[in-house]
């Protein structure tokens, strides 16, 4: 679970957020908002990759800005963000899969097993040994998804994550979504698919104006 | 003739090599330090290090002259008109080229490759070093960028070298000697191969960074 608190931030001078209050919790919840409203800074400010000018983020309960960097780590760990243009690393599918695993210095079969197990999952098991630079972005969006689920996060970022997938991969997606919800995994998808959002989220929120409207409820009343 | 020919492309080659060295080993730690922490020096320093480029290379040949003359502040090293200090001076040359070119390269690695590493869980070391890793290829341009650069300079080969014959003569100032001498069809064969020299070494270095 993610809250945030009176939070701003700007990237220079003037505010792109400002004294947003908002609680991912439990189940999915969707942000909405028009282009640069400030969709991607509110994830990246909650996965604790930006620090707030402002206010505070809370990951299940702790503030990763106000303790030391290696407990900062761990706390930032229950959180994966996926970038909407998803970055692949030099190297194999596999490896990019597994770099969070390698990075948190899982035993190598263990590694191995559950790169496997993730790109099963999500179909790209044949795409293991290929160059992931070289991959549609389709194929990478995939490829982000399976990093993160790898690691087997408590909190799910997703930044438009259906922008680069076809119809069977947007299936495959809203499944996994599903699945994860039930084994207890909090979820905030950006995105533009009110569709999806309809489909799949039991909460919203809008940004526009630097700031977030929160609205609980789910059957997409809010989408008509 | 040819012996004394391959001595100064050796010699060249080795200068410029250790010059190079010595300019990444502080060059792209700087670099780093800026493009991680948000300092707001950092445009300040990127924008000197930007007009340092375009130093001539006789000024820095000078100054270092001064330093190291035996009446210098830095003249009890004793090693003016020695290798050492051309490779020295030839370093701080392409110093600020070094670091002007993968400042942007790693500026571009920080907004994407950095933050994947964080969301992912990465200690911000590990997403150093991954940043790094991944930018290698083109780290390995920039600096190649700055060996040519240093190879091909003359100003302070000739300040801090003296163009010895047999110690401190490089392709620069051999040319620049065989020139004076009004020995053009020699200087232009020298210049040839200068040419050549750093062709070659520009082609192994692109091949190894593709592999990298």
């Amino acid at each position: 679970m993610i809250e945030l608190k009176g939070v701003s931030f700007a990237y220079v001078k003037e505010d792109v957020i400002k004294d947003v209050n908002l609680l991912l919790g439990p189940g999915v919840t969707a942000i909405i908002g028009p282009n640069g409203s400030g969709k991607t800074t509110l994830l990246k400010l909650a996965a604790g990759i930006y620090r707030p000018r402002v206010g505070e983020v809370l990951i299940d309960g702790i503030n990763p800005w106000s303790v030391p960097e290696t407990v900062k780590t761990s706390i930032r760990r229950n959180v994966v963000y996926i970038h909407e243009e998803p970055i692949m690393l030099r190297g194999s599918v596999a490896d990019n899969v597994a770099y969070g695993l390698r990075i948190r210095k899982l035993p190598a079969d263990e590694v191995v097993i559950r790169t496997e197990e993730v790109l099963e999952v999500l179909g790209i098991k044949h795409l293991a040994h290929e160059k992931a630079q070289t991959l549609s972005a389709g194929q990478k969006q995939r490829v982000a998804l399976a990093r993160a689920l790898a690691v087997r996060p408590k909190n799910l970022l997703l930044d438009e994550p259906t922008a680069n997938l076809d119809r069977c991969g947007r299936e495959t997606l809203m499944e996994l979504v599903k699945d994860l919800v039930r084994k207890g995994v909090c979820i905030a998808i950006a995105t533009h698919d009110r569709l999806l959002a309809f489909k799949l989220t039991d909460r919203v929120v809008f940004v526009e104006n630097k700031t977030a409207i929160f609205v609980e409820g789910s059957g997409g009343r809010w989408l008509i | 003739m040819w012996q004394e020919l391959t001595d100064i492309v050796v010699r060249s080659l080795l200068i410029s090599g250790m010059a190079t060295v010595l300019a990444t080993s502080w060059g792209i730690p700087i670099t780093m330090i800026l493009t991680v922490k948000e300092s707001k020096f950092r445009r300040a320093l990127l924008d000197v290090a930007n007009t340092l480029v375009a130093i001539p290379t006789v000024l820095i040949g000078l100054l270092l002259y001064l330093l190291f003359s035996r009446s210098g502040p830095l003249g009890f090293f004793g090693i003016l008109y020695t290798p050492t200090s051309i490779a020295l001076g030839e370093a701080i040359l392409i110093t600020p080229l070094i670091i002007s070119l993968s400042a942007s390269v790693l500026r571009e690695t920080k907004t994407d490759i950095w933050e994947m590493a964080i969301s992912i869980g990465a200690t911000e070391r590990q997403a150093l070093v991954v940043m790094v890793t991944e930018s290698l290829p083109k780290l390995l341009t920039a600096v190649l960028l700055g060996f040519n650069r240093a190879i091909g300079e003359l100003g302070v080969a000739l300040i801090l070298g003296g163009n010895i014959k047999g110690l401190t003569r490089v392709m620069t100032t051999a040319i620049a000697l065989e020139v004076s001498k009004g020995e053009f069809e020699l200087a232009l064969t020298l210049g040839g191969i200068l040419l050549f020299v750093t062709f070659l070494v520009t082609v192994i270095v692109r091949k190894v960074g593709r592999d990298l």
